[in-house]
Parts: structure tokens; sequence; C-alpha cells
């Protein structure tokens, strides 16, 4: 076996012994746990309240705009923090880039409120 | 011997130096930055009696991010490298850069009144436009993995909304969902191959992985790693058999977006094909070569069949980039062998700005013309000679150019083409060059079938009024017949291009 597939001999393990432990918890659970299913313990859980409806059902287009926003903080986040982390040893290059890096992330956070996208209509 | 160089990378943060940049070498890409930034401030102040404006500003920025390309050239240093020769803008790369900006205006200059009529959101429209342009320019330059991933996902993902631009047509919806998925699906095979390459070379600069690759001695994981990356990148280029989403992602989508599909997209798809296959896997010919010869033969055939069993223009001319795209990668086959190296760089990039010129002139006839007739049919152009006899004229130079009949630019292309690969003189070679000439023959009758019905049908609806050709459609026809004939013509100016197509650190030359 060569060197590089040697490497991956650790994920099979890691793989296995997840499989093994989790296996060996709920089966060890299942066998020692009383069983006594009624109606109100099998409905689905939904933050403590009765579910209503389907599963298959329909949600506010307009959180898809909020998730869409999101991500351009979420972006910004990921890549401010280990840059401002070592900010001293960027120097000046580090800011420029970084300015650039969020004014274009800014660009659509300002096309959306100019667009009203922000209201809640 | 894998991870050679692995250190952790709190320990690589302390080596770390801030790199140079040749700002005259990136100017057009910066250009290109700035005039999205520009266009999509001025669009979001604008009324919307005054969008028409977006696509000037559009077509200037294009023009403005060409004249460094050009100043650029004329000084003609050897070539500028950044980021420890990652990014590379050499003469190889100014001369695409030049191709792509070029047919970024055409495409502006088409899809101004489609736009402009439909009422569609032209600014938005536009900034994605040049968000994919300035993904392809940087794909010139990319000689990295990661930045050759990078590249293409900027100029795939706006071209995915482009496709489904009309989004109130559920046939644009499709084309744009379908495109999405597949080429979505494209990308992550060719991450998975990419993945690979890194893993077992351990870098991603393209001719470190040259380098390390060993022809006759390479592991399976890298065989596989070259398959998963000319796979993913053969859907980006609709070679067959990863063609299946073109036809109706050509049809769907707006008319001019489906230009910038054929031309400029397909043609991003073979600078990256070209970069790796040149620069990384030039070791492992004996892998990439059998595989692009059976994508090109496949390609071409397959693509030209069902070109001939359409009726409607749009799905021929989309299956006709499909079998051009075969041609295109013909010269690819034949890398590596003896002095092959200059000249498949030049057969391919020659063609490919022919292929730019002939195929956008053609579409830019059929906006023209629907415009008038609100048909896709090849019969909607019957008798076109009798009420407007110069469009039968260019839609004629068109057609003549693609099926590559001589004093035109198509056959410069081809015969390129055929000549780099009947160079190799191998039997492989020899073979794959007949089917390409008896795909040639096959082409020219899907070709001719349109024009029989620009010269010699009658009009369909028996409507003979003259046909109204928008001043920016007749300035994109002027563009792309000057250049279909002037490279046809005088091919001295197209064979010059071989002086500044050096791909810096090519191996297989």
């Amino acid at each position: 076996m060569s060197l590089f597939l040697r490497d991956y001999l650790t994920v099979v393990w890691f793989g296995l012994a997840a499989v093994l432990l989790a296996g060996l918890l709920l089966g060890l659970a299942a066998a020692v746990r009383p069983s006594h299913p009624n109606r109100e313990k099998q409905m689905a859980y939904e933050s403590g309240v009765d579910p209503v409806g389907m599963g298959w059902s329909q949600s506010q287009i307009r959180y898809y705009v909020f998730a869409l926003l999101f991500v351009i903080f979420d972006v910004e986040a990921v890549f401010i923090f280990p840059w401002a982390a070592n900010i001293e040893r960027y120097g000046v290059f580090g800011l420029v880039v970084m300015v650039a890096f969020i004014v274009l992330l800014l660009d659509g956070l300002v096309y959306a409120w100019k667009r009203g996208l922000l209201r809640w209509v | 011997m894998i991870f050679a160089g692995s250190q952790s990378v709190i320990a690589q943060i302390n080596q770390w130096v801030a790199p140079t940049i040749d700002w005259h070498a990136l100017a057009p890409e910066l250009v290109l930055i700035v005039g999205i930034n520009l266009v999509l401030f001025i669009d979001l102040s604008l009324g919307a009696a005054k969008k028409w404006a977006m696509a000037t500003l559009t077509g200037l920025v294009f023009l403005a991010a060409f004249i460094p390309v050009v100043t650029l050239a004329v000084i003609g240093d050897a070539s500028r490298e950044m980021f420890d020769g990652r990014y590379v803008v050499d003469g190889y790369s100014l001369i695409l850069k030049a191709i792509f900006l070029l047919a970024a205006y055409v495409l502006v200059l088409m899809s101004q009144n489609e736009l402009e009529e439909g009422g569609y959101y032209q600014g938005e429209f536009y900034v994605l436009m040049m968000c994919s342009v300035l993904g392809m320019v940087m794909m010139t330059s990319a000689r990295d993995l990661i930045a050759i991933f990078v590249a293409l996902e900027l100029l795939s993902i706006p071209a995915y909304m482009m496709a489904a631009w009309r989004k109130r047509d559920s046939r644009s919806n499709e084309a744009g969902v379908k495109y999405y998925l597949l080429g979505v699906f494209a990308s992550a095979v060719l991450l998975y191959g990419m993945s690979f390459l890194y893993g077992t070379t351990g870098s991603t600069k393209l001719t470190d992985i040259g380098a390390s690759l060993v022809d006759g001695d390479l592991l399976g994981l890298q065989v596989l790693a070259v398959v998963f990356v000319l796979g993913g990148l053969a859907f980006k280029i609709s070679a067959v058999p990863f063609h299946s989403w073109a036809p109706d992602t050509y049809e769907g989508a707006p008319t001019p977006v489906t230009a910038f599909l054929s031309v400029a997209s397909k043609a991003a798809g073979f600078v990256a094909l070209m970069s790796i296959v040149m620069l990384a896997l030039a070791p492992a010919n004996s892998v990439v070569r059998p595989m692009l010869w059976v994508l090109a033969a496949l390609t071409m055939t397959v693509g030209n069949v069902m070109a001939l069993r359409q009726t409607n223009i749009v799905r021929m001319l989309a299956y006709s980039s499909v079998s051009q795209g075969g041609f295109i990668l013909m010269p690819l086959v034949v890398i590596g062998t003896g002095n092959a190296g200059d000249s498949v760089l030049r057969a391919v990039i020659v063609y490919l700005l022919i292929y730019a010129f002939m195929n956008l002139g053609a579409f830019s006839i059929v906006i023209a013309v629907a415009r008038r007739t609100r048909s896709g049919e090849i019969t909607s152009f019957g008798g076109l000679f009798g009420y407007a006899p110069g469009l039968a004229v260019l839609m004629t130079i068109f057609m003549a150019s693609l099926a590559g009949i001589p004093p035109l630019g198509g056959w410069i292309a081809k015969f390129n083409v055929f000549k780099t690969v009947l160079d190799a003189g191998d039997t492989a070679a020899y073979v794959l060059a007949l089917i390409g000439a008896v795909n040639t023959v096959i082409a020219a009758a899907y070709y001719m079938r349109v024009l029989r019905q620009v010269w010699m049908a009658p009009a369909p609806d028996g409507d003979v009024s003259p046909i109204k050709v928008p001043s920016s459609i007749q300035a994109a026809l002027a563009i792309t017949a000057v250049g279909t004939v002037l490279l046809g013509v005088l091919p001295g100016l197209v064979l010059r291009f071989g002086d500044i197509t050096d791909l810096t650190g090519a191996l297989a030359r």
C-alpha cells in the first residue's frame, strides 16, 4: 500500500470507531430502557408544540433574502478574523486588500438596500 | 514524499511577505472590477427611462479594459509573473484577453435592443456579464489549480443566471436550471480531480504538477485525477458525451445569452483545458491523448449528425457549436508529438478567434431576423434575400465560414487545425484528421440548408416589408463580418499570432 493511501487508514479507523461507538451506545440504551409507545409520543417533535399540516409546507420566500444577506456578513467574518489576528504582519498590503474585499461584499448589501429588499413588505 | 513542505499554518504566517503586484499587468482586470462597481451603482440611481445608458457604459468599460491589453502587448516583455508564477501575463494570455474583451463588446451590442425592448433588468444583466468576462480574463492568466477554479466559477455563476434571464418564460427557466445543475456537477467532478492532483503531487501550481508527474509511472490516483479533470472541463466546452445540457440551454436562453455561452464561455473552457493540459498534464500524455482523441472524434461526429436533424435555427447552431468544439479539440490531441507544441497553441487560438467572429455574426443575424419574424424555425428565413439582401449576404458569409469554405476565416481556422494534426504524423492523428474531413462535409450540408432557405425559398408568411436593423446590431454585424472576411483573405494577419502566443513554462514544446 502506498504512503498516500496509508494516510487514509486513519480515516478508516476513525469511521469504524464512530460507527462502533454509536452502535454500542444506542444498542445498550435500547436493551435496558422500557418501551411503551403511544400516539402522543410518536408525534414529530416541533419545539414542544403540536405539529400542524404536512411535512411539505411552503415557507415564506422573504426569509430567502435574509439568508442571502446573512452570507454577506458570514463570509466577511470568516476572512476578517484571521486577518485581524495577524494585522501587523500583513501591513498596508493586507489593509488595502481587505478594504477592497469588504467594498466588493458590501456591493451586495447596498444593492439589496437600494432595491428595497430590506423592507418587510 | 507526499507533503514535502508541510508545516503548520501558524508557522507559515511568520514567513509571509506581501507579494509584489505588477499593476500594469493587472490593469485589464482592475478596469473591469471598477467598471462592475460603476455600472452597479449608476444603475441603482438611474430612472427606468435612462437604463439604455447601461449598455453604452458597459461597452466603454470593455473598450477601456482593452487599452492596457494593447499597451502590454506593445511593450512586449517576455512575461510578467505574479504570486510565485501562479498568475502570469504573457503573449498567450494577452491574445486571449483581447479575444474575450472583443467578443464581450460585440455581445453588448447584440444584447442592447433585446433587453431594452423586453424590459428586462438591464443594469443587473450587464453587471453579471462583466463579472463573467472578468472570470474569463482571469482564466487566461491563471496558472494554478485554485486560480483556475476561482476563474471558472466566476465566469459560470453569472452565466447560470443569465441563461434564466427571461424569468416569466418557463423555457428560459428550464435552460437556467439545466445549465446550473450540470455546471455545478461538472465543477464538483473537476474539483475532485484537482484534489487528487494536489494530493499526489503536493502542489497546486501547474508547472510544479507537471514537474512531479512521471510518464509511464503514474499512480492509479493520478490517472483518475486526469480523467476527472478532463471530464469536468469537457462539460464546460460541451464535448460529447458531456454535451446534453447544451441544446436545451441554448434554445431556452435569450439569444444574446446563447451567443455568450456558445462563444465566450466555451472559449474560456478551452483556455482552462489548454493551460492544464500543456503545463500540468504534459507528462501524462499517455492518458490525456487517447481521452482527448475520443472526445474530439465523438464531439465532431455526434454534434454534426444531431445538427442535421434540427429545424430550429438556434438549436441547429447549438449542435453546430458542439461540433465546432470537436474541431478545436483536434490539435490538442497531438500535444507532445515532435514539433507540435507551438503550432497546437496557434491552431487553437486562431480557431477560437475566428470562431468568435463567425458564430457571433450568425447569432446577430438570427437576432435581427427574429425581431421581425418572431420565430426560431429555419423556414422563417425563407425569402430573406428578397426583402433583406444585406442580411442574406452576411448570413451567407457566416454560414460559409462556419462550413469552412476557402476565402473566409473559417477555412484558415480549419486549415491550421488539419495541418497541425497531420504534422504529428502518426496513425492516430491521420485517422482523426480523416474523421474531421468527413465531418467537414457533413457540416456543410446543414449550413447550406439554411442558405437554401435564404436564397431560394419564398417568404413563409408572404410578409416582404424590409427589416429594420437597429444600429447596435448593425455595428455588431459590421465587426464580425469584417473580422470573418479579413482573417480569411489575409491569413498572414492570423499566423502572426504564432509569434506572440508563448505559453510561459510549457513543457510540451
